[in-house]
């Protein structure tokens, strides 16, 4: 009984301790992320882009001589322990803002805890609902800053019409709310185009010999399969279409952008993706030099968004200071702030970007080929 | 036609489904109990088969020979800190199956401090699939078909002929008896695990070369599971034989009704099963021993 | 809503599933792995009851948990009479189908993206009554006829069987309980939580749900309920050890398996009794002092 009840303090004297450590000092930014879980290789870049510009912010005498602090909390993928750690952000740990994850879920699930509280969550889930109300109103703190799922998919859809695609299958994750978030949008855009989306096929989690699922694709003899899922499906799909004879073109979301191409151990040709950021730009290619001298990680396009919102933060501290309900109201009157992913405005009917460029790439072997920019709209 | 290239692609993926069944099929065997860790184990020593050996550009033979031993010799350690003290001391068999999931936990826990949730892909170990006749039959089914076939008669032959073997099936049978006869329970029971997570660390690898490597995969462990309930549970040949029936079963259901509803009727299945027969297709009614 | 308020009725709410394990695991020895499937169950139905069709809580809530037990009833009826290993390969399978008929449903459901707009009315308050009142209730099945026969079922089937107890009957008593409780833990998490997605319900939530009653002590309901704080606080308090704290959590548990199998508290259970002398002792110490 004793080594229980001395268990029980300590529980409490930890607990006790968080609360002590959140006075003033450093502004403090919550950094939202799955770090272990299932999509931790999206959360741990964009936790990378968001530490890279404090240290950067912080180097350069930080926000009117205060540091900002980075806390990171680990969402493990799961939306239970994703509500625990916002709470602790938002109450114990005194955060100004919260960087958000790029997954829809956790999205979903935080939205309504949010109402509670003043604090803006910066996230990046493509999924619209997780900004707007069923009532299509936005929820006062959730913000996005990409482009939405059927913003993409009209990219996607768009290019594909314009590139004379006219037969079109699809391979789609009903099990997971990014990869249905995509699909319709791109069925509807293109079959408003006059393209034939000859076959949809779903698959689960649990599978991961596609073959005798893509079968009824090859049978309809497609010239385009879109294929909008998680980068580790996606090369088992690839590779597994492509074991079996199709040749035609994959399109993909922005988890076919590199590191796809190493990961996927063979020529990806055929394959398109759109992604948030032009790997051929300069400025870009700049940075991702510095961060793998620096850090040793390869920078990828998560990354840079993490990056273009905490600078989207700093310059918001230094306006309006860092009362979370100010930040909330400035976040949301955000205009034609040039970033590396593009000139970011907040639409404040929607908390999401207005006219965010994309890029639509091709891969030539296993080497990215730029091809066209498009706005979303 | 097309029903034959299904047929391949269920044989393909039983013939995987057989390895993690016989090995799970093993231990129920000896100790009467499911192991959870099993599949946490052939995550366990896919990845060291790929940091060890396939990271470093060595060929397919030493990445399977790193697993084997791995799983090998995780397996022993586990059947030290987990499931020991409790055949010693008599407890209750119901804490093996708390013990072997917490082991899984243990061993994934590991793997994930390693590689984080990121997933790799061993180097491609097989050229372009063959095209015979309309059909495609992947190089790496046909290898891992066959040395999953040779490895799981090396088996066989061992538990029927060896002098091991017999001993194994002693202790399956009668723990108690066999160490009145002068058999060394604890070794025996060592040695059905040695052989165990060497197959788990086979069929990790194999699971590796096809379906890529990340931490939550043995969860696919499931399958080998109900592979070995539908082949009767403890049943070596069973097991095998559930193993095909269920990787054709499920091609069949998903090239019909998709992958959605395939759990779903899986389930219908299983209860069906269970209802009609529910010792399995090979297996004796194991009755809770007094 | 204050952090410990929130981490509190989230430990309350799984102690309400928990002591619905209890009487499956603990006291009938039976293992099932789709018991968060029966959550699932209680969670979707009350919310989709209450959003979809303006229900009011006091009908939707228990309308999911008798559902709950109807399934529970049909998934229990063929598999209560056979070895004990198959009741957790049943239940896992029917887990895995559930969570497919979820993503199936995407127009009741929601589908993949959840189940969004759930009003949130689950309360420390409330989350700490029903937990109460569930504990309170399982603490007198425990002691009641059923509840022998569901701890001589565990120890000894065969035996249990020639004492002329009905064993499949008292197994599908057990199984019931513990369905009908879980799935009212689910209505209370959909209502605190606001937000429910398929994902929630895997059988690795049932499997931790399993842990903590053995953690505690197979027939202890105080422990079962003792080590719901302790392992779910757990993480909590190990957050700084980020990625060391699963591997803990395993290492915990492994020994006390190894070296305390019955549990943290074995087969003690808090009483009243205990209770009342706990608040007596200056009396009893004085009356030691006579002797």
């Amino acid at each position: 009984m004793k080594k229980v009840l001395s268990l029980v303090l300590m529980l409490a004297m930890l607990l006790g301790m968080s609360t002590v450590f959140a006075t003033e000092g450093p502004i403090n930014i919550g950094c939202l992320q799955d770090i272990s879980g299932p999509t931790s290789s999206l959360g741990n870049m964009v936790y990378g882009g968001v530490k890279w510009a404090v240290d950067e912010i912080n180097a350069a005498g930080g926000v009117n001589g205060r540091m900002i602090n980075v806390i990171l909390y680990d969402t493990k993928g799961d939306v239970t322990e994703a509500i625990n750690a916002y709470t602790r952000a938002v109450t114990s740990d005194g955060v100004s803002a919260i960087v958000g994850p790029p997954v829809a879920n956790i999205g979903l699930a935080v939205a309504p805890e949010s109402e509670n509280n003043d604090v803006p969550i910066l996230g990046f889930a493509i999924d619209k609902n997780c900004q707007l109300k069923p009532d299509g109103t936005p929820y006062k703190n959730m913000f996005a800053f990409q482009p939405a799922a059927h913003q993409q998919s009209a990219i996607m859809g768009e290019f594909a019409i314009k590139n004379g695609f006219t037969k079109f299958g699809v391979v789609y994750n009903e099990g997971n709310a990014y990869s249905v978030s995509l699909q319709a949008p791109f069925i509807e855009t293109v079959t408003a185009g006059g393209a034939e989306v000859a076959q949809v096929v779903t698959y689960t989690k649990n599978d991961k010999d596609f073959r005798t699922l893509l079968q009824p694709i090859l049978n309809a003899d497609v010239e385009a399969v879109f294929i909008p899922n998680y980068t580790q499906e996606l090369i088992l799909i690839a590779q597994q279409i492509r074991s079996m004879g199709f040749e035609g073109a994959l399109i993909c979301g922005l988890d076919a952008c590199p590191p796809f191409n190493t990961l996927f151990g063979e020529p990806a040709d055929g394959i398109y993706f759109i992604n948030n950021i032009d790997g051929t730009e300069p400025a870009i290619i700049d940075m991702v030099n510095n961060v793998k001298t620096a850090t040793g990680i390869d920078a990828t396009n998560k990354f840079f968004l993490g990056y273009d919102v905490a600078n989207i933060l700093k310059g918001i501290f230094e306006e309006v200071g860092t009362n979370p309900a100010d930040v909330r109201d400035a976040v949301e009157k955000v205009t034609d702030y040039k970033g590396l992913t593009g000139n970011i405005t907040i639409d404040p009917a929607t908390h999401m970007p207005k006219g965010l460029e994309m890029v639509m790439f091709k891969y030539e072997g296993s080497t990215p080929i730029m091809l066209e920019r498009y706005a979303a709209d | 036609m097309q029903i034959l290239q299904y047929l391949i692609n269920g044989i393909a993926l039983g013939s995987v489904y057989a390895l993690i069944a016989t090995g799970f099929s093993l231990i129920f065997n000896v100790l009467k109990f499911s192991n959870f860790s099993h599949g946490a184990l052939m995550t366990l020593s896919a990845f060291s088969g790929y940091f060890i050996a396939a990271g470093n550009g060595w060929g397919l033979v030493p990445t399977i020979l790193v697993s084997v031993l791995t799983g090998a010799a995780v397996s022993l350690f586990g059947e030290f800190v987990a499931f020991r003290r409790i055949l010693t001391h008599n407890t209750s068999p119901v804490y093996f199956f708390v013990s072997s999931i917490t082991l899984g936990t243990l061993y994934e826990g590991i793997v994930v401090l390693k590689v984080g949730a990121n997933f790799y892909n061993y180097p491609r170990f097989f050229g372009k699939p063959y095209r015979i006749a309309g059909l495609f039959v992947a190089r790496s089914d046909i290898i891992i078909f066959c040395i999953s076939a040779a490895a799981l008669l090396l088996l066989a032959y061992m538990i029927r002929k060896t002098k091991t073997g017999r001993a194994l099936r002693s202790v399956s049978f009668d723990r108690d008896t066999a160490s009145l006869m002068g058999i060394n329970v604890t070794r025996t029971i060592q040695f059905a695990f040695i052989v165990s997570g060497a197959l788990a660390g086979l069929a990790g690898v194999f699971l590796g070369i096809n379906y890529t490597l990340y931490p939550t995969m043995g969860s696919i462990v499931v399958k080998g599971f109900i592979a070995s309930v539908i082949g009767g549970l403890g049943s070596l040949p069973g097991a095998i034989i559930g193993a095909m029936l269920l990787g054709i079963l499920e091609t069949t259901l998903i090239s019909i009704i998709g992958s959605g509803y395939a759990p779903v009727f899986t389930f219908v299945i299983m209860l069906v099963f269970l209802l009609v027969r529910p010792r399995g297709i090979a297996g004796s009614n194991i009755q809770e021993k007094a | 809503m204050s952090l410990y308020s929130h981490i509190l009725t989230q430990i309350l709410i799984t102690v309400v599933s928990v002591s619905g394990v209890f009487v499956l695991t603990g006291m009938t020895g039976m293992f099932s792995l789709g018991q968060a499937a029966f959550m699932a169950i209680g969670a979707y139905t009350s919310g989709i009851l209450v959003t979809k069709l303006a229900m009011p809580i006091i009908v939707a809530w228990p309308a999911a948990v008798l559902l709950a037990v109807l399934v529970g009833l049909i998934v229990g009826l063929p598999t209560v009479r056979l070895r004990r290993d198959y009741i957790s390969l049943v239940t896992l399978g029917f887990g895995e189908a559930i969570t497919a008929l979820l993503n199936r449903a995407t127009t009741i459901t929601g589908g993949a993206s959840g189940l969004t707009g759930i009003p949130k009315r689950t309360t420390l308050l409330i989350a700490f009554v029903s937990a109460a009142a569930v504990v309170t209730l399982i603490s007198f099945f425990k002691s009641s006829k059923y509840g022998r026969q569901c701890i001589a079922v565990r120890s000894d089937e065969l035996a249990a069987k020639s004492m002329g107890i009905n064993v499949p009957r008292v197994k599908m008593i057990a199984f019931l309980i513990s369905v009908a409780v879980t799935a009212y833990g689910g209505c209370l998490y959909a209502f605190y939580t606001a937000y429910v997605d398929p994902t929630l319900f895997g059988w690795q939530r049932s499997a931790e749900w399993i842990i903590m009653v053995f953690f505690g002590g197979v027939n202890s309901l105080t422990g079962s309920i003792l080590s719901t704080f302790v392992l779910s606080g757990l993480p909590e308090v190990l957050r700084f050890l980020q990625s060391y704290r699963a591997i803990i959590y395993a290492v915990l548990v492994l020994l006390v398996i190894n070296f305390r199998p019955s549990g943290m508290l074995g087969e003690w259970e808090l009483t009243p009794k205990h209770i009342k002398r706990l608040f007596k002792r200056p009396k009893g110490a004085r009356a030691q002092e006579v002797d």
